[in-house]
C-alpha cells in the first residue's frame, strides 16, 4: 500500500555517454525487453536506448494488446507460448502490474475451409501443449452470449479456436514497467534522440550518430518497427520488408458485456471489451504501403461493418477515435531475428508485421542472449536474415491473416 | 407540448426542448454520476461536448441529453449509478480516494493471481452505459456521397461570411452547421451581433446549400469531409456523407472549456455558455441566484444575460481569485480568496478552444499563442482555410487555472482525473503530454480532451517548466464527435451471388454452400438419403454414367492483342504464347517467392486471344493481377472480365460423349477434339466455347455459354443425358472425384507458402522462359529439395481423420491432412498430405492424428483413379 504514497520517477533521463557496449535503436517493447534481459540475465548494462519519440509511443503504444500462442507452425507454437509465459510472470518479476487479463480467445470460423484451418491450428497446438480446442455453437453461446449466432448473418459463425490462456493486456503498462526495470539497472532510456547514421569500418560498427551527438558502439540492436529498413539501410543492410498501415478504433465505454477476445479472419476484424468498458477493434492491415498513419474512413467503416456483423445491436454505439500504426511485413510473416550477414555485431529484432507486442518478452530474451554470448538460441534460430537467401521461409502466414 | 419518461417520472417538453433542457425545467440537477468516484454530475457545457449528462434514450446508452431533442414518448434513464442518481452507493468510492490515486492498479496487484482475482471486480463497476440488449433490432443508416467546390464548417458569422463570398464567386457550397439553425453563438449571446440579414442571404443563396444539425467528424486525406446527417428522411437514422470538397474552410469556432478548482465538478457550476444556451435558446431561468467567475467584457455579457432571465448576481468574481465551490450535491456557494458567497448557480467564463482539430487531421500544426491563449492552427494543407475564431479572432487571453495539487480540482471530468493526479503522475517521469494522458487517461474520455485538454497542457507545463509550446497537444483523431458504427457501416448491403442455373438447382433439391459471395449446390438431396448417401449416388453417376455441374462461378477473364501471349508468359509459371489455336493448358500464378496464387485453365481461342478460367474465389485477385503486370508495358494486351457474362457446366462421365453429341454438331471424337482441346460450336442452338478438361478424372467438357442462355443448355443436356440417367453433382462429389485424382485445389491442398516445387507440379514452372513472376524463388527451390511434400495416403483403418488433421512424427506436428474421404474406387478411405520429404516414399507408414489417437496410413504417390489418364483420353 505504500507504494500509492511513494512518487519514484519510472525513468531517468540522462546526458548521452561517448561510448555503450551496446545501443538499441527503438525505446518500443522490443527495445525495452532484449534491454532489460541484456541487464537481468547477461550483467550487460551499458546500453543505450534510443528513440526519436516518447517512450512507447510507436506500435507498443498503437496495438491493440490481444496475447496468444494459438498459431500454427511447430516454430511460432513454442515461441510464442514461450512468451505467453513471460507476461504471466511479469507484474511479479517488474514488481508492477501489467493488467494481463487472460479472459480468452476465439477465433471465428464461417466456412469449411475456415474450420479446417482450426483445427490444423487446435491439433498441433494440443500436440504441443498449448491450451487450444475446437468448439462448436453451443459453446461460444455459452462463452459469448453477445454475439450473434444466428443464421441471419451473411457469413453464420459455425465453430471457434478457443484459446483459454489468451487474452489482453495494458501496452503500456509492460513498457514503463520495462523501463523502470532498465532505469533501475543502470540503462539508459534517451527519448527525442533520434538516429540519423551509423558509421562503420568495414564489417565493423564504430559510431551511431544521433541529432544529440555521436555515440561510439560495436554493438547496434536494431529495434524499430515501421521504419526498421530506413534503420538497416544506414549500414547497407538490405530487409526483404515492406510497411503498411493498420488502423484500429475505440468505442465508448460500456458496461461489460464482452469478456473475451473475438477475431474473425473472414470479417478481417478482432474485437475486445477492455477494463474501462471500451470495445477496442482491430482492422485487417490496408490495402497499400504507406508510411502515413492518418486515419482513413473507408477503414473505420470496415471495422464497424464487420462489429456489426458479430454485434447487430451495437448499431448506435459510437467511435470515440481511431489511429494506426505502421507495420513491417516480411514475405513469410515471421520476424526477422539475428546478426547481419553483412556486418558484425549489427543485430536485428525487427519485421514483427502485425504479431509483434505479444512476442516482445520472448524475442527480447532470446535477442539478449544472442548479443551477450555470440551464438543464438535454438528457438529463434529460424528467424534468422539468412533465410531469404536460402529460400527457406517460415509457415505462419496462414495463420497470421488477420492482424491481432 | 410533449412528454417523455425519465426514470419513471414523466417530463414535459416545450417545443425546441432537448432532453437536457426539459430535465433541468423540470428541475433535475443531478444528470449523471462520475466514472470513478461516482459524484453528482449536472449540465456542465450544454452543448454535447462533455460526459456529463450522458444518458440512455430509448435503450441507446451514452446518449448527451443537452443535444438530444426531445420527443413524445421517449424512454430516458440514468446510467453508471445504482440505486438511483440522488443516492449512489458507489458514491463512497471518493472517500477512499486515497488509496486510488493515478495509476494505483499498476502499483497494488503485483501479480498475476491477484489481478486475476480483482479484475472483475473492477470490470463490473467501469464503462458508462449498459449495452443494448441482443435483440436490439438494426437501425436504418444510409451512406450518400457529395461533391462540392467549396465546404465550410460552421455555420456561425465567419461560416456564412465565406459562404456567401465563395458562392458570390459562383463557388457550389455546402454549409455544414450542427445546430438546428445558422447563427452560432448569436444563437445565445446576446452581446453578439445580430445575424438575422446574414442568415437570410444565406438561406435565399441558391449557390449554398445548408447542412443544419449535421457535423464533420473528420477531415480525411484529399479533402474528404465525414458528415454525420440525423434522421434525414423517413425512418432513416443517421446519414453518413462523404463530401469531397475543392476547398473546405473550417469555421467550427471556439468552445468554452471549464476552469480548474476545488469542487469545479460540483453540478450548479456550469460554462457560460451553457446558461446561456438554457436562457437563450430554452427560456429557462437557470437559477435563483449566481455568481460569475470572469472578468471583461464576456462576465459582462453573461451578466446581463442572467439578469434578463431574471436570475440574480450575487456576485461576479476573477477567476485567479477562485478558492472552491461549495455543496454536497449541489453547488451552494463559491469560496473566494475574500470571503463566501452562497449561489446555487456558479457560471463560469472559461477559457475558449479553438474547435481546430479537423485543422490538426488535416495536418495544421497547433501553435501557442499567448496573446490570444489559445494553440492556433499553422501550416494549412493547399486547399484548406480556416476563419474565424478558430483562428483566434476574438480570443481574449486566457484565465490562469487555479494552480496547486488537490484531490477534489477534476481536470479531466471524463475520467476524474484530478491535478492531484497529473502532478502524481508528472513526478512519477510521465512529463511528456502523450505519457501523461496514457497514464492518467486524461482526454481519453468520452469527451476526447474537448473539456480537458488545454487545462492538462498548462498544468504539465507549469509542473515540467516547460513552455506551453515545448509541451505540446496530443493528436487530434477522427472521429470527433464521435460516430455511431450504424452510421460508418452505413446499409450494410452484403451480396449473394447466384449463377443463372440457381433456380434449377433450387428444383433439384440443392442444399447450398456459401463460397465467397456465391451460393453454389453442395449436394443435391434424392429422395430420403441422407448427405453421404446423396454424395455417394452423385459420385456414382459420375464415375459409371454421366453427371453435370454448375462452374459458373469460376473467374472468366478474356485476354486478346498482339502481346497477351507475352502478357502470360510473364505472369504465369508456363508458356502461353507458343500455345496452339484450339488448344488448352493448366496454369498456375505464383507470386514473386514463388507461392501459387491461383490455378486454372487458359485457352487459345486464336492467335492473339486467350480465354483464362480462375478458382472461384480469386478471380478479382487475378484480373488485378494482370492488370498489375501489364501496367506501364506499353503492351498490346486487353483484358476483359467475362465471369458474368457466361454460364458454365462441366458434362463428365463414360457417357458424357453421347450426351453431348445428341445436343451438338461438334466431332467430339478424340481424334479431332482430343483431351486439353477446346472449340467453339453450338450446343442446344447456343454458341458456346467447349473445352475439354478432366478435374474430376473422366471424359468430360466445360461449356461456356452466354449467361442468359445458361438454363437453355443445362436443360437440353439434363434432357440429353436422361437416356443415361444423368445426375446433377455438388460440390462434395466434386471433390471426392478429384481427391481419387489427386488433382490439386489451391487454397485447400496449398498454402500461403507453397510453391509448384513443394506440391509435386515442378512440370508447371518452365525455368527455361527467361522470365516471369517467381522464376528466381523457384529456380532456387528446385535446387534443392523441398522440406515437404503432398502426397496421398490410404488408411489402414477405417477410420476417417478431419480435415486438417496433423501428421505426426516423435510427438510434433510434421505434417496435415488436407483432404480426405472414403473412397469407393479403392474401398477405404484416402486422401492428400503434406509429409516430411523423408517420409513421402511409396508406401512410408505415416501417423495421423484423429480423435485425440494416432492411426496409420501408408503413402501412395499414384492417383487412386485412373493413374494412366487413359479415362481422361478415351
Amino acid at each position: 500500500m505504500f507504494s500509492l504514497l511513494r512518487k519514484e520517477r519510472m525513468w531517468r533521463s540522462h546526458d548521452l555517454r561517448r561510448r555503450y557496449d551496446v545501443v538499441i535503436v527503438g525505446a518500443g517493447v522490443h527495445g525495452l525487453s532484449t534491454a532489460y534481459h541484456l541487464g537481468q540475465l547477461h550483467g550487460v548494462r551499458s546500453v543505450a536506448l534510443l528513440d526519436r519519440g516518447y517512450l512507447g509511443g510507436g506500435n507498443s503504444g498503437r496495438n491493440t494488446a490481444i496475447l496468444r500462442s494459438n498459431y500454427r507452425t511447430p516454430e511460432g507454437i513454442p515461441f510464442y507460448d514461450a512468451s505467453v509465459k513471460l507476461y504471466e510472470q511479469m507484474s511479479e518479476e517488474l514488481g508492477w502490474n501489467v493488467m494481463f487479463s487472460q479472459c480468452g480467445h476465439l477465433t471465428l470460423a464461417h466456412s469449411d475451409a475456415g474450420i479446417v484451418g482450426l483445427r490444423v491450428r487446435a491439433e498441433n497446438n494440443q500436440l504441443m501443449g498449448v491450451d487450444s480446442r475446437l468448439i462448436d455453437l453451443g459453446e461460444i453461446r455459452r462463452l459469448v452470449p453477445g454475439m450473434d449466432l444466428s443464421d441471419r448473418a451473411r457469413y453464420p459463425i459455425l465453430a471457434a479456436l478457443y484459446h483459454p490462456p489468451g487474452g489482453v493486456i495494458r501496452h503500456d503498462a509492460v513498457v514503463w514497467g520495462y523501463a523502470r526495470a532498465c532505469d533501475r539497472m543502470g540503462i539508459e532510456i534517451h527519448t527525442d534522440t533520434e538516429v540519423t547514421g551509423i558509421r562503420r569500418n568495414g564489417r565493423k560498427i564504430e559510431s551511431v550518430v544521433t541529432n544529440r551527438g555521436e555515440i561510439a558502439t560495436e554493438t547496434v540492436l536494431n529495434c524499430t518497427a515501421g521504419w526498421a529498413t530506413t534503420i538497416s539501410d544506414m549500414v547497407s543492410v538490405p530487409l526483404p520488408i515492406v510497411s503498411y498501415p493498420l488502423q484500429a478504433c475505440v468505442t465508448q465505454p460500456l458496461k461489460p458485456f464482452l469478456h473475451h477476445v473475438i477475431v474473425s479472419a473472414t470479417l478481417h476484424v478482432y474485437v475486445n471489451q477492455t477494463d474501462k468498458g471500451e470495445l477496442v477493434i482491430g482492422a485487417e492491415i490496408d490495402p497499400y504501403q504507406s508510411y502515413n498513419m492518418r486515419a482513413t474512413l473507408p477503414t473505420l467503416e470496415q471495422m464497424a461493418t464487420y462489429t456489426l456483423e458479430l454485434f447487430p445491436q451495437l448499431h448506435a454505439i459510437r467511435v470515440l477515435r481511431q489511429w494506426g500504426g505502421i507495420c513491417d511485413m516480411t514475405p513469410d510473416f515471421a520476424p526477422i531475428i539475428g546478426c547481419a550477414e553483412e556486418v558484425d555485431r549489427f543485430y536485428m529484432n525487427v519485421g514483427w508485421g502485425t504479431y509483434g507486442f505479444k512476442a516482445a518478452p520472448a524475442a527480447g530474451k532470446f535477442t539478449a542472449e544472442m548479443i551477450a554470448t555470440g551464438s543464438t538460441p535454438g528457438i529463434i534460430a529460424p528467424f534468422t536474415p539468412a533465410r531469404f537467401r536460402a529460400g527457406k521461409l517460415l509457415g505462419e502466414k496462414a495463420a497470421a491473416a488477420v492482424s491481432h | 407540448m410533449s412528454t417523455f419518461d425519465f426514470d419513471g417520472h414523466s417530463v414535459n417538453a416545450e417545443p425546441g426542448d432537448t432532453v437536457g433542457s426539459a430535465l433541468y425545467r423540470a428541475g433535475q440537477r443531478v444528470f449523471s454520476r462520475s466514472f470513478k468516484y461516482h459524484r453528482p454530475r449536472g449540465l456542465l457545457c450544454a452543448a454535447g461536448r462533455c460526459p456529463n449528462c450522458l444518458v440512455n434514450v430509448n435503450g441507446v446508452p451514452n446518449m448527451p441529453a443537452c443535444v438530444t431533442p426531445a420527443r413524445e414518448g421517449m424512454v430516458v434513464r440514468h446510467q453508471n449509478a445504482w440505486p438511483s442518481l440522488e443516492t449512489d452507493a458507489l458514491s463512497a468510492a471518493q472517500h477512499f480516494d486515497f488509496l486510488m490515486p493515478v495509476g494505483w492498479y499498476y502499483k497494488v496487484f503485483r501479480s498475476l493471481k491477484l489481478w486475476h482475482m480483482v479484475e472483475p471486480h473492477i470490470r463490473a463497476v467501469a464503462g458508462l452505459g449498459e449495452p443494448p440488449g441482443v435483440d436490439e433490432i438494426k437501425g436504418e443508416y444510409e451512406h450518400a456521397w457529395w461533391h462540392a467546390e467549396v465546404a465550410v464548417v460552421g455555420g456561425g458569422s465567419s461560416g456564412m461570411a465565406a459562404a456567401l463570398e465563395y458562392a458570390g464567386r459562383g463557388a457550389s457550397v455546402v454549409l455544414i452547421d450542427d445546430q438546428p439553425s445558422l447563427g452560432g453563438r448569436a444563437r445565445y449571446q446576446s452581446s453578439a451581433a445580430d445575424l438575422a440579414a446574414v442568415r437570410e442571404r444565406v438561406s435565399n443563396e441558391a449557390g449554398v446549400r445548408v447542412l443544419s444539425r449535421s457535423y464533420c467528424f473528420g477531415l480525411f486525406e484529399g479533402n474528404l469531409l465525414g458528415v454525420l446527417q440525423p434522421n434525414p428522411h423517413g425512418a432513416v437514422k443517421e446519414r453518413l456523407i462523404h463530401l469531397r470538397a475543392g476547398h473546405v474552410v473550417v469555421a467550427a469556432g471556439a468552445y468554452e472549456t471549464p476552469l480548474v478548482f476545488a469542487n469545479n465538478d460540483l453540478p450548479g457550476v456550469m460554462l457560460s455558455t451553457a446558461a446561456q444556451r438554457l436562457i437563450r435558446l430554452h427560456g429557462i431561468k437557470p437559477a435563483a441566484t449566481a455568481v460569475v467567475v470572469g472578468g471583461g467584457p464576456r462576465a459582462a455579457g453573461v451578466v446581463a444575460d442572467l439578469k434578463n432571465a431574471g436570475v440574480r448576481i450575487a456576485g461576479v468574481v476573477e477567476p485567479a481569485a477562485i478558492r472552491s465551490a461549495s455543496g454536497g450535491h449541489c453547488v451552494t456557494g463559491v469560496k473566494t480568496d475574500t470571503g463566501s458567497i452562497p449561489c446555487d448557480l456558479l457560471v463560469i467564463c472559461g477559457p475558449l478552444v479553438p474547435d481546430a482539430g479537423l485543422l490538426a487531421q488535416a495536418g495544421a500544426k497547433l501553435v501557442w499563442n499567448q496573446a490570444h491563449g489559445a494553440f492556433l492552427p499553422t501550416g494549412l494543407p493547399p486547399n484548406v482555410s480556416a476563419v474565424g475564431s478558430v483562428c483566434g479572432t476574438g480570443l481574449a487571453g486566457t484565465p490562469a487555472n487555479r494552480g496547486g495539487a488537490s484531490k477534489r480540482s477534476f481536470v479531466c471530468v471524463c475520467s476524474d482525473v484530478t491535478t492531484a493526479d497529473l502532478d502524481g503522475a508528472v513526478r512519477e517521469g510521465f512529463d511528456h503530454i502523450e505519457t501523461l494522458k496514457r497514464y492518467t487517461t486524461t482526454t481519453m474520455g468520452p469527451c476526447q480532451g474537448r473539456m480537458c485538454q488545454l487545462a492538462a497542457v498548462e498544468i504539465c507545463a507549469g509542473l515540467t517548466g516547460r513552455s506551453m509550446d515545448a509541451t505540446g497537444v496530443t493528436t487530434s483523431r477522427p472521429p470527433n464527435p464521435p460516430v455511431s458504427l450504424g452510421a460508418l457501416a452505413g446499409p450494410r448491403h452484403h451480396p449473394i451471388r447466384r449463377t443463372p442455373m440457381h433456380d434449377e438447382h433450387q428444383q433439384l433439391g440443392a442444399v447450398w454452400l456459401d463460397m465467397g459471395d456465391w451460393k453454389r449446390p453442395r449436394y443435391y438431396r434424392a429422395g430420403s438419403g441422407d448427405e453421404t448417401a446423396c454424395v455417394r449416388a452423385e459420385y456414382q453417376a459420375v464415375r459409371e454414367r454421366v453427371g453435370l455441374i454448375d462452374v459458373s462461378t469460376l473467374g472468366k477473364l478474356i485476354l486478346q492483342g498482339r502481346d497477351a501471349g507475352k502478357l502470360l508468359d510473364k505472369v504465369y509459371t508456363h508458356r502461353f504464347s507458343d500455345l496452339k489455336p484450339g488448344r488448352v493448358r493448366y496454369a498456375v500464378i505464383c507470386d514473386e517467392s514463388g507461392v501459387i496464387l491461383d490455378d486454372g485453365t487458359i485457352a487459345a481461342l486464336a492467335g492473339d486471344r486467350y480465354f483464362i478460367s480462375t478458382t472461384t474465389g480469386n478471380l478479382e485477385f487475378v484480373d488485378q493481377w494482370l492488370r498489375w503486370w501489364l501496367a506501364g508495358t506499353g503492351w498490346d494486351a486487353w483484358l476483359t472480365n467475362m465471369t458474368s457474362g457466361f454460364a458454365a457446366v462441366n458434362l463428365a462421365g463414360p457417357k458424357a460423349r453421347e450426351t453431348l453429341r445428341k445436343i451438338t454438331d461438334c466431332d467430339l471424337s478424340s481424334e479431332s477434339f482430343p483431351y486439353m482441346g477446346c472449340r467453339e460450336a453450338e450446343v442446344a442452338g447456343v454458341r458456346s466455347l467447349l473445352v475439354r478438361i478432366g478435374f474430376v478424372g473422366e471424359t468430360g467438357w466445360e461449356i461456356h455459354c452466354p449467361a442468359e442462355e445458361g438454363p437453355k443448355v443445362w436443360q437440353a443436356l439434363m434432357k440429353a443425358g436422361a437416356e443415361f440417367d444423368i445426375r446433377p453433382f455438388g460440390i462434395e462429389a466434386q471433390r471426392l472425384l478429384r481427391l481419387e485424382k489427386k488433382h490439386v485445389i489451391v487454397g485447400v491442398d496449398t498454402d500461403a507458402l507453397t510453391t509448384p516445387i513443394d506440391a509435386g507440379m515442378t512440370w508447371v514452372a518452365r525455368l527455361d522462359k527467361p522470365d516471369f513472376v517467381g522464376r528466381a524463388a523457384l529456380t532456387q527451390a528446385s535446387q534443392a529439395p523441398p522440406r515437404e511434400s503432398l502426397v496421398g495416403f490410404e488408411m489402414q483403418d477405417d477410420t476417417l481423420p478431419d480435415d486438417g488433421a496433423p501428421v505426426v512424427l516423435g510427438g510434433r506436428p510434421v505434417g496435415r491432412v488436407t483432404s480426405a474421404r472414403y473412397s469407393p474406387v479403392r474401398q477405404r478411405t484416402i486422401g492428400m498430405a503434406w509429409v516430411p520429404v523423408d517420409h513421402a516414399a511409396e508406401g512410408s507408414a505415416i501417423a495421423i492424428r484423429s480423435g485425440g489417437r494416432l492411426v496409420q496410413a501408408l503413402v501412395k504417390q499414384a492417383a487412386f483413379h485412373d493413374p494412366e489418364g487413359g479415362r481422361l483420353r478415351q
